[in-house]
């Protein structure tokens, strides 16, 4: 069931996941800006505004204010302190951001910066309510890549674990939300999220947008065309649903990249999700000999792509 | 073992071979009028050294390709235009099969679904005794002249190939008397079912593979037509006592049955773990998805000769299941066993680019196959248990082999 609006502001709005926005500007009009708020109140939908870089005219605001939302801004944005969630787009730009203490950050990262992460965060106070680590070009990540992941991952984890006996009850996206969550937790790009962007069409996520605006799946005038709506449910998903990754982003987009088709994620994006669970698991270990998350439990796997776990797949 | 009724014989090494085609020609002397080749052309015949190089990445990767055994199939267009290729790609597969200690050297067949019109030529007559024991032919007969010569047409002239075919039959059975024909049925062949089939009972082929297309081309009472054709041919069958000796695959004991969700999910296609290459070098999961087997999609290319597969791309074809592609009605209906798709025919149907939309096009064709399917069994068992055959039947019969595509 639908339950949140992504809506895109400009072609230039700050990427938040794995996909590439534009630098050129093409504000969205008014007055489908008005239309789709419209829209979200009559389907009861959440709003999270994706903003530019730049300052949007009065009415604009005006019109943003008129609704209940969310807003997602880059850290070059002048006004990011106003954010819910700021998107830092590298680790070079990590190292210089000044963080606001309380505030959710999404940190766009490739993975030969992923390596470098350590000295980076260990850098810089961690007053930060939560961080959301995205690794932008997972799909593209060797075996050799990931065996480093893995190797990172131990060391956040080590870093994370000093955080919280110090008393700084931070998240990091990659190695708490397993511990916490004990069911799927995942994108929901085309159930539970639709975007609309800047030319007044819905897309299953921003990133089908800028990979192909002929790809909508319907209009502010017509409404929503699903096609093939149950795909997006993690019940139409072989891998995913036999799965137990409960953190993973399952990216409907990257999925259709690199499988072509959107249900089913590809081998890099199922072993770098269970690295992370992996990492947490072991991290719950040592929480819970502290005599903390005792009802929570993450069994051990033999497999770090769920692929593989059946055998008459193959 | 005393065989009451003939049954439609399982393929060779089926379910642990695996499959392999080489697309060698999209160019065929005919245009049948049912073909889902809707690409056909001239200008793309393999070379020797693409399928050289396709060769080498399939041997070289043994550790992906880890089925007992192999079937490397030849298809057009018609793959008899191109013997002289087929000969040299099968010398180049045995010598490195032999040269590498390949798993496969031991058990491999090569496999043609030809229109059976050069059949009889020197050049393939000597491929075919110099591969003798390694080589399954399938030559497409439709049945009479009337109803072969509906579909079947030269693509020049529309002059109808039953004469051209029929000749080559007696030669065919004489080299492999087991040899099975495949009958595709498609809107305007239904009145001729019954005829046809007796009239390749008539020519000596003794099992007759026959099935309805899955495209969407069935008109309102089609379903009545067929049914009506299929009860006719059961009473001639069993009155006839046809079913000693010759099998119709439209009847099967095990069609027309409910299934469950979680027991019998398992995808009915092979497509993705078969593998065909074209000849720009292209893989692909099944024939039907390169480009000149789709209607309305583009091409879905799993790899290539020189980068090698995709797994990641294979991965939905491997996952995929009955009930993920189903819709609500089929995994409903209480006679689904038997309801045959290809996954091919799906992805090219499919509201979106996906192979996980089911198509039911052929639903009521399917029920009113089992509706015949039933009486002729019923009427058989009758028969056998008042000619006191019953119980040997019952004793002897083969287990189900399901058809996998």
């Amino acid at each position: 069931m639908l339950q949140y609006l992504v809506i895109l502001l400009d072609d230039s709005s700050t990427s938040f996941c794995h996909y590439d926005s534009k630098d050129e500007h093409n504000l969205i009009s008014i007055e489908d800006l008005k239309e789709a708020i419209f829209f979200g109140m009559k389907e009861n939908l959440m709003i999270q505004f994706v903003y530019p870089d730049y300052p949007l005219p009065q009415v604009y605001l005006d019109t943003i204010e008129s609704i209940d939302h969310s807003k997602i801004m880059s850290s070059k944005n002048e006004n990011s302190s106003d954010a819910d969630v700021v998107i830092i787009h590298s680790l070079g730009e990590f190292s210089k951001a000044e963080l606001q203490e309380g505030k959710v950050y999404t940190l766009q990262i490739t993975i030969a910066d992923f390596n470098q992460i350590m000295s980076v965060i260990k850098s810089k106070k961690a007053n930060y309510q939560r961080l959301n680590i995205v690794l932008k070009d997972v799909d593209k990540c060797t075996e050799n890549d990931l065996v480093q992941y893995k190797n990172i991952l131990q060391q956040l984890a080590i870093w994370y674990k000093e955080q919280l006996y110090s008393n700084n009850i931070l998240q990091i996206n990659l190695l708490s939300d397993r511990i916490m969550l004990d069911k799927m937790n995942n994108c929901e790009a085309g159930n539970e999220t639709i975007t609309l962007a800047p030319n007044g069409k819905f897309y299953v996520c921003p990133a089908f947008y800028y990979d192909n605006p002929e790809d909508s799946v319907g209009d502010l005038k017509r409404g929503l065309d699903i096609r093939n709506p149950q795909l997006y449910k993690i019940g139409y998903a072989p891998i995913c649903r036999i799965c137990d990754a409960y953190q993973c982003k399952r990216c409907i987009w990257l999925n259709k990249k690199t499988t072509l088709e959107v249900n089913t994620p590809s081998h890099e994006q199922c072993v770098a999700a269970h690295l992370e669970r992996n990492a947490s698991r072991n991290l719950l270990g040592e929480l819970q000999n502290l005599g903390v998350f005792e009802d929570k439990s993450i069994p051990e796997l033999d497999y770090l792509d769920p692929f593989d776990k059946a055998n008459n797949w193959k | 073992m005393t065989e009451i009724i003939k049954e439609n014989s399982p393929s060779w090494q089926s379910g642990i071979a695996k499959s392999i085609t080489f697309i060698v020609t999209k160019d065929c002397q005919l245009a049948c009028k049912y073909c889902y080749l809707v690409g056909k052309n001239i200008s793309e015949r393999m070379s020797f050294e693409t399928a050289k190089k396709a060769i080498d990445y399939i041997l070289g990767h043994e550790d992906m390709f880890r089925e007992e055994s192999v079937i490397f199939d030849f298809i057009g267009g018609e793959p008899f235009l191109e013997i002289d290729l087929i000969d040299q790609i099968c010398d180049y597969l045995k010598t490195e099969m032999y040269r590498l200690n390949h798993h496969w050297f031991n058990s491999y067949r090569f496999s043609f679904s030809t229109n059976g019109i050069n059949y009889h030529e020197k050049k393939v007559q000597d491929f075919i005794k110099k591969n003798a024991s390694h080589v399954s032919i399938g030559i497409t007969i439709d049945g009479t002249e009337k109803k072969h010569d509906m579909n079947r047409v030269y693509k020049l002239t529309e002059r109808g190939s039953y004469k051209d075919v029929v000749r080559n039959i007696p030669l065919w059975l004489e080299q492999f008397p087991n040899a099975s024909t495949k009958v595709t049925v498609s809107s305007p062949d239904l009145p001729y079912i019954v005829e046809s089939v007796l009239h390749l009972y008539s020519l000596g082929i003794h099992e007759v593979n026959i099935n309805v297309v899955f495209e969407d081309v069935w008109q309102e009472g089609d379903d009545a037509v067929f049914e009506q054709q299929l009860i006719k041919l059961a009473d001639i069958i069993i009155d006839q006592g046809y079913y000693k000796d010759y099998a119709c695959s439209f009847f099967s004991e095990n069609i027309g049955k409910p299934m469950d969700r979680e027991r019998d999910n398992n995808n009915w296609c092979g497509a993705g773990k078969m593998l065909s290459v074209d000849a720009a070098g292209n893989f692909y999961p099944c024939t039907r998805f390169a480009q000149y087997s789709l209607r309305d999609k583009k091409a879905l290319i799993i790899g290539n000769v020189e980068t090698g597969i995709n797994e990641n791309i294979l991965r939905p074809f491997l996952t995929l299941d009955r009930c993920t592609q189903s819709p609500e009605e089929c995994l409903d209906c209480e006679v689904a066993s038997g309801c045959a798709w290809c996954q091919g025919e799906n992805y090219d149907a499919a509201q979106t680019n996906t192979i996980y939309q089911r198509a039911a096009a052929i639903c009521k064709m399917h029920k009113a196959r089992v509706r015949a399917n039933n009486y002729y069994w019923n009427k058989l068992y009758r028969k056998l248990e008042l000619e006191g055959k019953r119980e040997e039947f019952e004793k002897n019969k083969r287990q189900n082999i399901e058809s996998i595509c």
